[in-house]
């Protein structure tokens, strides 16, 4: 099949090449008389003539750049060219470092604002086994000076058996001062000191039992009372914040 | 001479980029103590810590 249709083409495309001179004689006779009548001027037989602009000079001359040229090295150059592309960039980044970081430390509380947020409490004012009840950002915080017998007490529980099980170590810093937030993690109530079967605080909202630790024995509450960030200072003074 | 800094420390692209940062923590540190000090010699005896001392006895600390 495929033989037989080449042949074909190629006798037709001989046939048709055998035709081609005549036509071409052809076309070309009715090209020049359309040229002829034609008003533009053919190009070929214009009498005008190109001229150049820049008569009489020399078009390969180049200017005398000399005056400019560098007297130094090609490798001094380029030191020097990094080196002010290096300084640029290192004052630019120094600059935009500043400017982040400026912005970023004009958010955050400023000093006077981080002093109001601090509350110091004289230790020596608050006797042992007894309760203090002060405010610290618009809630209330327990103190309690714990005696030996409270400590022990707080320290004998079964850790494993509670609802959020917390040693008594992770929840003070020393013994003898228990510091915790005075809002009832169910909704929010403060629980009454020295109240509840536990022999510590109580919430009267919904009857939640804290103990000694504060933590959670009893009543819906679900974690114990929570333990702000706190510090003793050298001179007895406790700071909540 | 020339080369040699060339070639240590601008020839590669990584070379140049840390000799500019290095180069940006040096800068801002002089900055800041310039202009500090600056800032400070401007305003001699007017700054909390020039006065300090008429206001709170006892040393250093607070």
């Amino acid at each position: 099949m495929a033989p037989l249709q080449t042949v074909s083409r190629a006798l037709a495309r001989s046939a048709a090449a055998a035709r081609v001179p005549a036509t071409a004689t052809t076309t070309t006779t009715t090209a020049t008389a359309v040229r002829a009548m034609s008003s533009t001027p053919a190009l070929r037989d214009s009498s005008s003539s190109y001229q150049s602009p820049f008569k009489g000079e020399s078009k390969t001359k180049v200017p005398d750049f000399s005056k400019y040229m560098s007297k130094g090295s090609g490798s001094t150059n380029a030191l020097f060219s990094y080196f002010m592309v290096g300084t640029l960039g290192a004052i630019s980044a120094a600059g935009a470092k500043s400017t982040i970081q400026q912005f970023l430390v004009n958010m955050s509380a400023s000093a006077d604002v981080l002093a109001m947020a601090k509350v110091e409490v004289d230790l020596a004012a608050i006797p042992e086994g007894k309760n203090v009840v002060i405010k610290w950002r618009g809630k209330p915080v327990f103190i309690r000076h714990r005696t030996a017998a409270e400590i022990d007490e707080a320290n004998s529980i079964n850790v494993a058996s509670l609802r959020d099980p917390e040693t008594d170590d992770q929840r003070v810093k020393k013994p003898e001062w228990l510091v915790m937030l005075g809002v009832c993690t169910h909704l929010g109530c403060v629980p009454i000191g020295e109240a509840g079967d536990f022999g510590g605080w109580f919430c009267p909202c919904h009857g939640s039992h804290y103990d000694i630790s504060g933590r959670i024995r009893k009543g819906p509450a679900p974690l114990n009372l929570e333990i702000p960030a706190y510090d003793f200072s050298d001179d007895g003074k406790l700071v909540v914040g | 001479m020339a080369t040699a800094i060339y070639n240590t420390l601008f020839r590669r692209n990584w070379t140049m980029l840390g000799v500019v940062f290095a180069g940006a923590f040096a800068f801002e540190l002089g900055y800041d103590k310039v202009m500090d000090r600056v800032w400070d010699n401007n305003n001699r005896g007017r700054q909390w810590k020039d006065i300090r001392h008429k206001y709170i006895e006892g040393g250093d600390d607070e």
